[in-house]
């Protein structure tokens, strides 16, 4: 039997092995052949820029997301009554041409460009800005669909509450004629204007929103606004295709006819449409790809001005962490200039203050920051009664920020330093919407990384969130009366050298208390194609594109 | 016939309201919620409630559970939490990424698989079985992950013969409309050739990373089919009297061998549905598997039940075709 299946086997072989070998040689071919992409139309070709985005928009509503996917196509579509100048933090005019307060600071007139027209050809005016505004903070406005799902927290967030409610910053909107609206305050906030400028708040047309009603924003009804480009499509978990504004304001601009934005999740993936070149250019890398762009003669690789912090929040409800001395001797135990070397190279930099350099105006020039040193650490905690250490929880993000592209090993330096002199750190984490939320329960967790993007220009959007009133539940409500005091009085006050001030002396006292030790702050890296000329980032994380021209 | 379908078609009602219970559960048991995601990192505990509340979050499990199937019966899949986007629409623009994807794999698998299970089973402990199986065990240990993006590195970036992610060009996907979603198809029935090798083009590498389990498992099991067959004895008989070779393997062996490949196929083909997951998301497929994938990651509940829903669907509709084309195969086969 053996005998004879051998022989059957023998028998097999000349008959067809030879015409599936060649049908499988032939499958090869043609899928290698079939298509190049270099002469298929796959590639980016001149008068469309192609840029990659790390995922999908949530919604084309603005006001009404805050996530930079979607930020970033607001603000293509969409412009603003004051707009950042390219690359810097300092305001220019946008929809508005000018803007003033009142000598008790209390009302803000803001002048409105005139002949602005929306995409969808209605007439850009003082009643279209209110609509707008009306939407976000009136929860009783018709237009504001919150029945539907509708949201607008970031409103309250930044202006405290929504209309009517006891902590909201604005008091009305009053449009006094056709180019002219003010905003009444309930007091005076000297980084109104700047808070205004935020990427969130793009105004949109009244009648376009009115005619999708809820369904504004998606993909089926997309977005009007005023902006260098007008939304032409949106296929879902692919691409956004947008289209030269003819009768754009700014005259000379965009400087592409075309701007297709693919929605490419992986940065990996990202990195390989690029140097395909399928993509001019694209953020959100990982400082470790960076040695990748720099061999690759095609592209360049761009950070971008850094506007965030990262920290270490030591919170003073848990005992060891309760006695200052403790946090400092923690700031003497790391490592940080190392440590921010070690996992970011040069982009990125460790300073003892908690605002980035950019508002080195609201820095003290005075600090000098904790060396390091195991010595002076131990003998900190020796003084406060720990000369053998203690056990201490150190929660890690379980996610990649801009601030923290790889929390775990970077959680894992810190056990180090402070393991050398004592502290035993033992590491944990979990689930990142749980993380966020479980922070804030009280007593919160001993100490934990997080960090802060943010959303205007002005160093009271990195300080009153974490050190103003109500923004310390994440470490125990931890409060200094002077900082609420100096903190409060930055907003009320005009005056910029009155500020800067202020500024410095919150700088000084929370580098002597250390409840958030400053860690870094990065710069997010950027990658173009040689061939994309005039992107000048914006450090508040999202631009417009309309300088940017292809070779 | 139709008693059968019928009766079949009842036996979903139990194995849907399962999967419905499963999807509803687990995902509540994830930590965290969607009112979390959406309010933003610097949101307070108060606007995190009343988000619950809006969201109708804040409500009984059993009475958010009841209100979900009683939608799904009136085919009511809510919208999305985080984008407001109705989860059928979503559905509909995406369901056909993922099936031409898992089309396409499944050819690659069979085309391949198939002659590679027989030539190994006639080939039984020689080294092109070995070579065989060893790839065949690679192709199914192999992390998607880890071969999508080696895949896209060798023949995107290094050789630039193949577009590394998408399904479409930039130029293309300006002048081309679909008409059915299928853009393959759509290319052909529009007559656009550039289009046609653009999409082919794209879909090679993802098909190719998507085919290598099903490749695997379905040369596995043809080998083994094959290795039973063909030591029965009319393979013997039809030997003796001088049947060519190519007959006696291709028309008395591997059709007698195509039940359990069958069967195969037709699981397997479920599986790259949910496989499609991570093969969409390293590819920036628009598919429905990169969308549960989101969907998982915001905690956006109407999209993933949704997703998995319209998955366990098809996946049991499959089967069904699958156990109804037994007949075909083999003429014994009869449903009652």
């Amino acid at each position: 039997m053996k005998k004879f299946l051998k022989q059957v086997r023998y028998q097999f072989k000349p008959a067809w092995q030879p015409g599936f070998l060649a049908a499988l040689l032939t499958i090869a071919f043609l899928i290698s052949n079939c298509s190049n992409p270099s002469t298929s139309g796959g590639t980016a070709q001149s008068g469309i820029l192609v840029y990659g985005s790390s995922g999908q928009p949530i919604n084309l509503e603005s006001g009404n997301v805050t996530d930079g996917n979607s930020l970033i196509v607001h603000n293509q579509i969409y412009n603003r009554l004051i707009e950042f100048k390219p690359g810097t933090t300092e305001l220019q005019p946008g929809l508005a041409t000018s803007w003033t307060a009142s000598p008790d600071g209390k009302i803000w007139t803001f002048k409105l460009r005139q002949g602005v027209k929306f995409h969808d050809g209605t007439e850009f005016n003082a009643n279209a800005v209110k609509f707008n505004v009306d939407r976000w903070w009136d929860k009783n406005s018709p237009n504001g669909y919150r029945n539907a799902g509708k949201t607008y927290e970031i409103w309250e967030q930044i202006f405290g509450g929504s209309k009517g409610e006891p902590n909201s910053l604005l008091q009305n909107v009053v449009v006094t004629d056709k180019s002219t609206i003010q905003f009444g305050l309930k007091q005076p906030f000297a980084a109104f204007p700047s808070t205004i400028a935020s990427g969130y708040f793009g105004i949109a047309s009244p009648t376009a929103i009115q005619k999708a009603g809820a369904s504004y924003g998606t993909p089926a009804a997309g977005a009007v606004g005023t902006g260098a480009f007008v939304f032409k499509e949106w296929r879902s978990g692919d691409r956004i295709v947008l289209e030269k504004n003819p009768n754009y304001w700014n005259a000379g601009f965009p400087k592409s006819n075309q701007l297709v934005m693919r929605f490419i999740t992986d940065p990996a993936a990202r990195l390989a449409q690029l140097r395909a070149g399928q993509l001019d250019f694209t953020v959100d890398l990982a400082p470790d790809q960076k040695a990748e762009i720099d061999r690759d003669s095609n592209l360049t690789a761009v950070a971008r001005p850094s506007f965030n912090v990262g920290y270490l929040a030591l919170n003073p409800t848990y005992k060891p962490l309760a006695d200052v001395r403790v946090r400092q001797a923690i700031a003497h135990a790391l490592n940080r200039a190392a440590i921010v070397k070690a996992f970011w190279g040069d982009l990125a930099e460790s300073t003892p203050h908690f605002v980035p350099s950019i508002l080195a105006w609201a820095q003290s020039s005075d600090l000098k920051d904790y060396d390091y040193s195991p010595q002076k650490a131990k003998e900190l905690l020796a003084q406060a009664g720990y000369p053998n250490g203690f056990e201490m929880d150190l929660w890690y993000m379980p996610v990649s920020r801009p601030y923290f592209p790889t929390p775990k090993p970077i959680a894992e330096a810190f056990a180090a330093d402070l393991n050398a002199v004592g502290i035993r750190a033992s590491l944990k984490t979990k689930d990142w919407t749980a993380y966020l939320a479980d922070r804030i329960k009280p007593p919160g967790y001993q100490s934990f990384m997080m960090g802060w993007t943010g959303d205007y220009g002005d160093p009271d959007t990195f300080y009153y969130p974490h050190f103003g009133t109500g923004g310390t539940k994440d470490i125990g409500n931890w409060k200094n009366d002077r900082i609420l005091q100096a903190l409060d009085q930055a907003r009320l006050t005009a005056d910029q050298s009155a500020r800067s001030q202020l500024y410095a002396e919150v700088d000084e006292i929370l580098h002597r208390e250390v409840v958030r030790l400053p860690i870094v702050h990065s710069k997010p890296l950027l990658v173009s194609r040689k061939s994309i000329d005039g992107w000048l980032p914006s450090p508040l994380g999202t631009e417009p594109f309309e300088a940017i021209s292809k070779r | 016939m139709g008693q059968y379908i019928f009766k079949r078609l009842l036996g979903l009602v139990p194995v849907l309201l399962g999967i419905t219970l499963a999807v509803f559960l687990l995902l509540r048991f994830i930590p965290g919620d969607p009112a979390i995601v959406l309010a933003g990192e610097r949101a307070t505990p108060d606007q995190i409630a009343a988000l619950r509340e809006q969201l109708g979050l804040n409500k009984p499990l059993l009475f958010q559970y009841f209100a979900f199937l009683g939608n799904l019966l009136q085919l009511n899949f809510g919208n999305s939490l985080i984008s407001g986007i109705p989860v059928i629409d979503e559905i509909r623009t995406r369901w056909t990424a993922t099936f031409e994807l898992a089309i396409a794999a499944m050819l690659i698998a069979i085309t391949i698989g198939i002659p590679a299970g027989v030539m190994a089973a006639v080939r039984k402990n020689r080294w092109l079985d070995q070579v065989l199986m060893a790839g065949s065990l690679l192709g199914v240990s192999i992390p998607v992950y880890w071969l999508g993006l080696l895949l896209v590195y060798l023949f995107a970036v290094t050789l630039n013969w193949l577009p590394p992610s998408g399904r479409i060009g930039i130029e293309s996907g300006l002048n081309f409309q679909p008409i059915t979603g299928f853009y393959v198809l759509d290319s052909l029935l529009r007559l656009n050739l550039p289009v046609f090798s653009d999409v082919v083009s794209h879909l090679v590498l993802p098909a190719l990373t998507l085919s290598t389990i099903p490749f695997a498992i379905v040369a596995r099991i043809t080998r083994s089919a094959m290795l039973d067959v063909l030591n029965q004895d009319y393979i013997r008989t039809a030997k003796a009297k001088g049947v060519p070779d190519r007959l006696v393997i291709f028309r008395h062996a591997l059709k007698n061998a195509l039940l359990p490949i069958n069967t195969t196929i037709g699981l397997q083909f479920g599986t790259l549905l949910g496989g499609a997951i991570l093969t969409e998301t390293i590819f920036s497929w628009s598919g429905i598997g990169s969308w549960i994938y989101d969907g998982i990651l915001a905690r956006d509940y109407p999209v993933v039940q949704g997703g998995v829903v319209f998955i366990a669907v098809v996946f049991v509709v499959i089967n069904l075709l699958v156990d109804l084309s037994y007949a075909w195969v083999d003429p014994r086969i009869q449903y009652r």
